[in-house]
């Protein structure tokens, strides 16, 4: 797809859904020798979700099941622990938040890298991928970040969205 | 040094595969060991070549872990986390435990697939017949393989030469469309 039409597509988002792994973190699970798992995540998407939900757009984890590390980082991003979403249903548990807020599938954003993510990705209203995200995933998606996964997606994509919104400007003047 | 393989011949070969083996350190991780002030040590896989593996028992393909070099069992908390440890194997002689799951299934070597980096990589690879070396495997290994992943070991390898012969057998695209499915219920 052309910027010009994943603008479009990202001007009527509402609501942003994160996959986890390989988008908030870099693909890697690193295990400790007791058998551990911790992964890495990027500080840069705590101020792209900032900027997100200052702007009133939701956003949600979506993952198979939430860790301690996602329940953390939730903590750490600012999102409440309701918008912390854990099943391997994705297509289902999206049916079922938009019954309960109104959203349409136009006004969710979906950021996912795996072959796992390519039906809810189809129903989002703008589909996005990381940089290093699945070939097939790329393919799908409306819009590929510069940005690989763990590497400020996130913050990328507020940007992203803000701007074809035309409320970033907004965001950032309150640092000036 | 750069090793030009014949794809067409390595995706007849790939066909083949109906048990495939893969190393741990320099295949599934980068072979980084992180170890902190106290001792402390973690090992990173490399997330996406779990999804590989599950794609290849999906697809009625038996894979196995052959672990030469643990040191904390990290390799055994990888598979158990995919709940693929039944194939893990901790031993020292990889062609000898390949053989012996081979006489299991009743296959040849011909049937077998293997990825690997390492020295203790060349004998089994020299054996079967889909041997593949990751991107930055040392080039003996590199020089007796039949394929080279564009993906280094821990950063996507595995993953990559699961696609490889899931398309090589004509199943990536219907497998493609399974896992998309995937997710209403």
């Amino acid at each position: 797809m052309t910027r010009e039409g994943a603008v479009e597509k990202a001007k009527k988002v509402r609501f942003v859904i994160l996959d986890i792994h390989g988008v908030l973190t870099d693909n890697t699970l690193y295990y400790t020798q007791e058998g551990i798992k911790s992964e890495a995540f990027s500080l840069h998407d705590r101020l792209g979700v900032t900027a997100l939900v200052e702007a009133g757009i939701g956003v949600s984890f979506l993952t198979s099941k939430i860790s301690r590390a996602d329940q953390q980082m939730g903590k750490i991003y600012g999102i409440p622990p309701e918008k912390l979403w854990g099943s391997s249903a994705k297509i289902g548990r999206l049916d079922e938040f938009e019954k309960e807020s109104g959203f349409t599938d136009e006004e969710i954003c979906y950021v996912g890298d795996e072959m796992i993510d390519l039906g809810i990705m189809g129903r989002a209203g703008f589909s996005v991928a990381p940089a290093d995200g699945s070939a097939e995933a790329r393919a799908k998606a409306d819009h590929v970040t510069a940005a690989g996964g763990g590497r400020g997606v996130v913050r990328e994509l507020a940007q992203f969205i803000l701007e074809a919104q035309g409320r970033w400007e907004g965001f950032v003047a309150q640092f000036k | 040094m750069l090793f030009e393989k014949d794809i067409a011949s390595a995706r007849e070969r790939a066909k083949q595969v109906r048990l495939f083996a893969h190393d741990i350190h320099g295949v599934l991780t980068t072979n980084n060991l992180f170890c902190d002030v106290e001792g402390n040590k973690r090992y990173g896989f490399w997330h996406m070549d779990g999804f590989g593996d599950l794609s290849l028992t999906a697809n009625d393909i038996k894979i196995a872990y052959l672990d030469t070099t643990s040191i904390d069992g990290e390799g055994l908390f990888r598979a158990k986390e995919l709940k693929l440890d039944k194939y893990y194997y901790s031993i020292a002689d990889k062609a000898a435990k390949l053989q012996e799951l081979m006489g299991e299934m009743g296959i040849d070597y011909g049937a077998v697939g293997y990825l690997g980096c390492e020295l203790s990589d060349i004998a089994p690879m020299k054996k079967v017949g889909f041997g593949v070396a990751t991107a930055d495997a040392i080039d003996e290994v590199k020089a007796v393989a039949h394929y080279v992943t564009n993906c280094a070991g821990g950063k996507g390898a595995m993953r990559e030469i699961c696609e490889f012969i899931l398309s090589a057998m004509g199943k990536w695209d219907g497998w493609v469309e399974k896992v998309t499915k995937m997710g209403y219920k």
